[in-house]
């Protein structure tokens, strides 16, 4: 009976104890490596972007190479220009890396406070702010942003800022029931036996010990969102602008060519959206599922 | 039933306030606009003129067309409401399914291709879709309609529906995220000592666990999905040239028209948050006990 007792109090409590390596399962394996390798890529795509070390200009027009299928050469062909499609996918790594993390950085700082400070004081705090982020909330996104073009200037910069701003009442909703089940739990009220400080133990035991899985999840699911809406923006014309390549951009402007047969043009940035954000998507999931605790029976 | 009429008139109340509020909101953001518009200036007396028109149904004219924005925009509404809850209904019957299928423990390795497959439409760029299956059905098919036939005698607006709806139903973010949850949920409720006890009975678990692992979880995430999936309609109604909301939306901001901009966001506030109020109903009926 007593035998009993002990291992349910295990299975209860095995999220604390079980070691990560042995809480994974295969699936959780390979979907967080897909996923590190596309973060992978982005950043070193990213660093090639930014230093300009490129073999070739991938701004170069050559209206002898127009539609080239893709080759050794050019690896996935060429566009409309004569432009190297790889080269201009590497480049336009840069259309949204730095607006993604803005605006996730924003989604998850703010989220953070805000969930904790509405877990905290539940009484008054907590439905003052959370009727400003259903305000935020109930707002459609992408007409919330189509509001923002036509009062400011349709910069991506700025689009993105407001992306971040209308994902905080997701992230600390999120981080609000995190936060209340954490609150009761024992490790928590030894903590406040211990005499540290209240903000020791929101910082440290709280945030950085046991819900940092859930910030890290919510990032890379606002970074996929990001690219998300960088290619619809520029889909409809208002994102980035021609010249300069972003992914969404070189999709749209294939879409001219697929009636012709051409559908590499367009295909091949649409696949790597796909695979990018799918590998953003399996990253959040696998860690989701490595770091909740299993019920086992 | 007492209770449930308290429930009624406190969630109205709050939709009612959360509707001031984005009104407020907006208000405030066109004032902060650089120049000038109809319509434009601080106080609160234009702002209640803004709410008369906007809670009595009578919006005004439109400043690029001068027409009614009434009978401009309640045609639009109806056809993104159509489009809206199809593809909701769509999303459903694909998503439950495989969900479903990959809670059961034994299963994962066969349920994994349909969990990629979930992942794989959620994030496809939802216009590269439209334009592959407008390329796919016209080119080797011609059956469907790839327009909306507008005016014309010609052609069914009925059949019309089904490729926008369909693009959507598959396109838009929610199928994985639905297809996430409902495993989590179900695996999670499987395991508890109510349907254990049910299964030691000889009973179905399936049947005795999906009240609290399907319909729950399924209700509260549909609801809330009302934001995003009148955002993909905006893209969707671009790519099948469909006279609906989204598109009007897109047309009045490339033309600066800001009081049709302001009664569409108006329509749309309405609908996400009347959406939260028949979640709050539904879920009621579902588990009068708590609360």
């Amino acid at each position: 009976m007593k035998r009993f007792y002990y291992e349910k109090e295990r299975i209860n409590i095995e999220g604390f104890h079980v070691p990560l390596s042995k809480r994974a399962s295969v699936r959780d394996v390979v979907s967080v490596g897909f996923g590190l390798f596309v973060v992978f890529y982005l950043f070193v795509f990213f660093v090639i972007s930014v230093t300009n070390t490129f073999i070739k200009d991938p701004m170069q027009v050559e209206i002898s190479k127009m539609f080239l299928s893709p080759s050794f050469e050019h690896i996935f062909g060429t566009d409309f220009l004569g432009r190297d499609i790889f080269l201009r996918i590497v480049k336009g790594t840069e259309a949204f890396f730095i607006p993604g993390i803005i605006s996730v950085t924003i989604s998850t700082t703010f989220g953070l406070l805000f969930g904790i400070i509405s877990a905290y004081y539940p009484r008054y705090f907590s439905k003052i702010i959370f009727y400003f982020l259903n305000i935020i909330d109930s707002i459609p996104r992408l007409i919330f942003i189509l509001i923002i073009i036509v009062l400011f200037n349709p910069s991506i910069y700025l689009i993105m800022t407001f992306v971040g701003i209308s994902s905080i009442p997701k992230v600390s909703s999120y981080i609000k029931s995190k936060v209340e089940l954490l609150k009761k739990q024992q490790f928590i009220e030894a903590c406040k036996e211990l005499g540290l400080s209240q903000v020791n133990i929101i910082f440290k035991h709280i945030v950085w010990l046991s819900s940092k899985s859930v910030l890290i999840i919510q990032a890379t699911l606002g970074m996929g969102e990001s690219i998300l809406i960088e290619t619809s923006l520029s889909y409809l014309g208002i994102g980035v602008q021609e010249p300069i390549p972003s992914w969404g951009n070189m999709v749209s402007m294939g879409k001219d060519f697929f009636f012709q047969g051409k559908i590499w043009l367009s295909t091949i940035p649409a696949l790597v959206i796909l695979v990018t954000i799918m590998g953003l998507y399996l990253l959040g999931d696998g860690l989701n599922s490595i770091y909740s605790e299993k019920v086992s029976r | 039933m007492t209770r449930f009429l308290k429930l009624f008139i406190k969630e109205l109340l709050s939709m009612f306030l959360l509707i001031i509020g984005v009104t407020a909101l907006l208000f405030l953001l066109f004032n902060l606009m650089p120049g000038s518009f109809p319509g434009k200036g601080l106080g609160g007396a234009e702002y209640l003129k803004l709410l008369r028109r906007l809670f009595t149904f009578q919006f005004g004219t439109s400043i690029v067309s001068g027409r009614d924005i009434n009978t401009i925009v309640f045609p639009a509404f109806r056809n993104t409401l159509i489009l809206t809850i199809g593809s909701i209904f769509l999303s459903i019957l694909i998503s439950v399914p495989i969900g479903i299928f990959s809670a059961y423990r034994g299963f994962e390795s066969y349920s994994w291709p349909f969990v990629i497959f979930s992942y794989i439409m959620s994030s496809i760029p939802v216009f590269y879709l439209g334009y592959l299956v407008i390329y796919a059905v016209s080119r080797y098919t011609g059956y469907l309609p790839i327009y909306y036939p507008y005016g014309s005698e010609r052609g069914n607006p009925l059949i019309s529906y089904v490729l926008p709806v369909l693009v959507l139903g598959f396109g838009n973010e929610s199928i994985s995220e639905i297809v996430r949850l409902i495993a989590n949920e179900l695996k999670r409720v499987m395991n508890t000592d109510y349907v254990v006890a049910s299964k030691a009975r000889g009973e179905s678990v399936l049947r005795s666990s999906i009240n609290e692992g399907i319909l729950i979880p399924l209700i509260s995430i549909i609801f809330s999905k009302i934001p995003f999936l009148i955002g993909g309609a905006v893209i969707v109604e671009h790519v099948f040239n469909w006279p609906g909301m989204g598109r009007l939306a897109f047309q009045s901001t490339l033309n600066r028209d800001l009081p049709v901009l302001i009664v569409i966001a108006f329509l749309a506030v309405l609908c996400v948050r009347s959406g939260m109020l028949l979640k709050e109903l539904i879920l009621y009926y579902f588990r009068p006990g708590e609360k």
